[in-house]
């Protein structure tokens, strides 16, 4: 871990907070979570469950956790106690990392973080993976992810040889959670590797991401997905911005309209990426050449499989599930309808076969999300479905109030998880054979 | 003094829609994270001012009509805090 991500001198400087913090810093900061982690417990062959926003502590401890020899159990700090309790119990870490102080006001990026660590449980990890990180699941509870230390490693290697990423002595305006691939990955890791400065805006607005831009000399990528683009395109900036090398988003379809509305007021490449948690980045398109499809990236082969797109995956990436439609003969069936265009090999994807959406570039499935509401006191029957949003659609045993399921759905779901409407129905349209409709235009008609 | 801004619930509700590109009936009426930071900066881009708001603030914010409450405290306090 010290060759791959902190090596270089003490006097580089790897992330802008916006005070500089040099890689002596960083490698200070990680030997002292390291003695806390150990501290607490932590052994190598154990887990570490990190339960922190974006902050220099999570990066300190995630990579102190790396160097004890531990995995790294990554839950996302918007998921509700509910949430993470039933994760705990099921991936039984041997120390919780969670802040025992936050500041900064709201809307930040990057959080001013204190942590604290406790020790949880005296098991080994349940899988040889360095990192863990949790998918919004088919089933019901969460999907565990698992990867290695090695794919890890030739992932950020895979981000090395693509053509249109910051380069060495550049900068990332990191706005993705680095819980998640694309941040993770895309973003901490190979900034870290490749010697590229790691720079949050102050928030989450347009002008602090033009901020961050303009506060140094050197090209500066802005990494982040569709939102952002809109929060950009939606900005007059103060002047000229020659650092603005380009912006980079993933996680969803840029509509047309809001990439167009970008580029007509910034004239810099808007790059798109696909990947998934599973493997992470699958293919690129960093110049917007062809969107929407994009190219794999190095090493990695996609095929269409009956309508549904298969990634290279040498093994199996899901903890505890042996889902032969998920993953086999190191294919991961990704569950988003494409193509592949035989010629030029390049990937259309035309979105997804199952119940997964993307809110904000992180992955909901809605079958969690309706066994969530189906699964509540007072409620007898629930239709979860997309329309445009997160459509709730529940029939309750007439005494529960919206307020209450609102209160209930808030102490169960994390707030990217949760219906945007919900409708309470005396009685749930059925077919004639007694399944519950789950057409939203049906569903719309019933509400009203 | 403090009047009342210039700011009402059927802007809000235009800011979403323009987010979700949903005619403005149909613009849900809870917000999550994402809609509150497009809000938070469309209103400060229209009233050239920042909201300083604090993390109780937002927490507490669910719906349009509690975003319009936040917003205008926010914008009635003195612009230098």
């Amino acid at each position: 871990m010290d060759d791959i991500l902190l090596a270089g001198r003490d006097s580089d400087v790897c992330l802008r907070l916006p005070d500089p913090v040099d890689r002596g810093t960083l490698r200070r900061l990680v030997g002292e979570a390291q003695a806390r982690l150990t501290g607490a417990g932590l052994r190598a062959g154990g887990a570490a469950a990190l339960r922190l926003p974006p902050s220099l502590a999570y990066v300190a401890h995630l990579l102190a956790t790396w160097r004890t020899g531990a995995q790294a159990v990554l839950l996302d700090h918007r998921l509700t106690d509910h949430e993470v309790d039933r994760a705990l119990r099921r991936l039984t870490p041997q120390v919780v990392v969670a802040p025992v102080r936050s500041g900064g006001g709201a809307l930040r990026v990057f959080v001013d973080v204190d942590a604290g660590v406790t020790a949880y449980s005296d098991r080994p990890a349940g899988s040889p993976h360095a990192v863990i990180q949790l998918s919004s699941g088919s089933t019901g509870p969460s999907k565990v992810i698992g990867r290695t230390a090695a794919d890890l490693v030739a992932e950020v290697r895979r981000y090395t040889e693509i053509d249109g990423v910051a380069r060495p002595g550049e900068r990332i305006i990191l706005l993705p959670s680095m819980v998640h691939v694309l941040g993770l990955v895309g973003g901490l890791l190979y900034g870290l590797h490749a010697g590229v400065e790691l720079c949050p805006p102050e928030r989450l607005s347009g002008d602090a991401v033009l901020a961050a831009i303009a506060a140094q000399d050197t090209p500066a990528t802005v990494l982040g997905v569709p939102f952002h683009i809109g929060l950009l395109a939606s900005t007059v900036p103060a002047g000229p911005l020659p650092q603005f090398a380009r912006m980079t988003t993933g996680g969803e379809l840029v509509p047309a309209a809001v990439a167009r509305a970008f580029t007509d007021r910034y004239g810099v490449p808007l790059g798109n990426m696909y990947g998934m948690t599973e493997v992470g980045v699958i293919g690129t398109d960093l110049y917007g050449r062809n969107r929407p499809a994009i190219a794999p990236a190095p090493g990695i082969r996609v095929r269409e499989q009956d309508g549904e797109l298969w990634v290279s995956c040498p093994a199996n990436p899901y903890v505890g599930l042996a889902d032969p439609t998920r993953w086999a003969d190191g294919w991961l069936h990704t569950r988003d309808a494409g193509v592949v265009d035989p010629e030029t090999g390049l990937v259309t994807i035309r979105g997804r076969l199952d119940s997964q959406v993307s809110v904000g570039g992180l992955k909901v499935d809605l079958t969690e999300v309706e066994a969530t509401v189906a699964g509540l006191p007072g409620v007898t029957a629930a239709v979860v479905v997309w329309d445009d949003g997160i459509s709730a659609y529940v029939q309750t045993d007439g005494a529960t109030t919206e307020e209450t399921l609102d209160h209930l759905i808030a102490e169960r779901l994390a707030g990217f998880k949760r219906p945007r409407t919900l409708h309470l129905l005396d009685q749930l349209p059925r077919t004639t054979t007694g399944k519950l409709v789950r057409s939203a235009p049906a569903l719309r008609d019933a509400a009203t | 003094m403090s009047g009342q801004p210039d700011l009402g619930r059927a802007d809000l509700v235009q800011m979403l829609a323009e987010l979700t590109a949903k005619p403005t009936d149909q613009v849900p009426d809870r917000l999550g994270s994402m809609e509150l930071a497009w809000l938070v900066h469309l209103v400060e881009q229209r009233f050239d001012r920042r909201l300083d708001l604090t993390d109780d603030q937002v927490a507490g914010v669910r719906t349009v009509d509690d975003a319009l409450t936040v917003f205008r405290a926010s914008l009635t306090a003195p612009a230098d805090g």
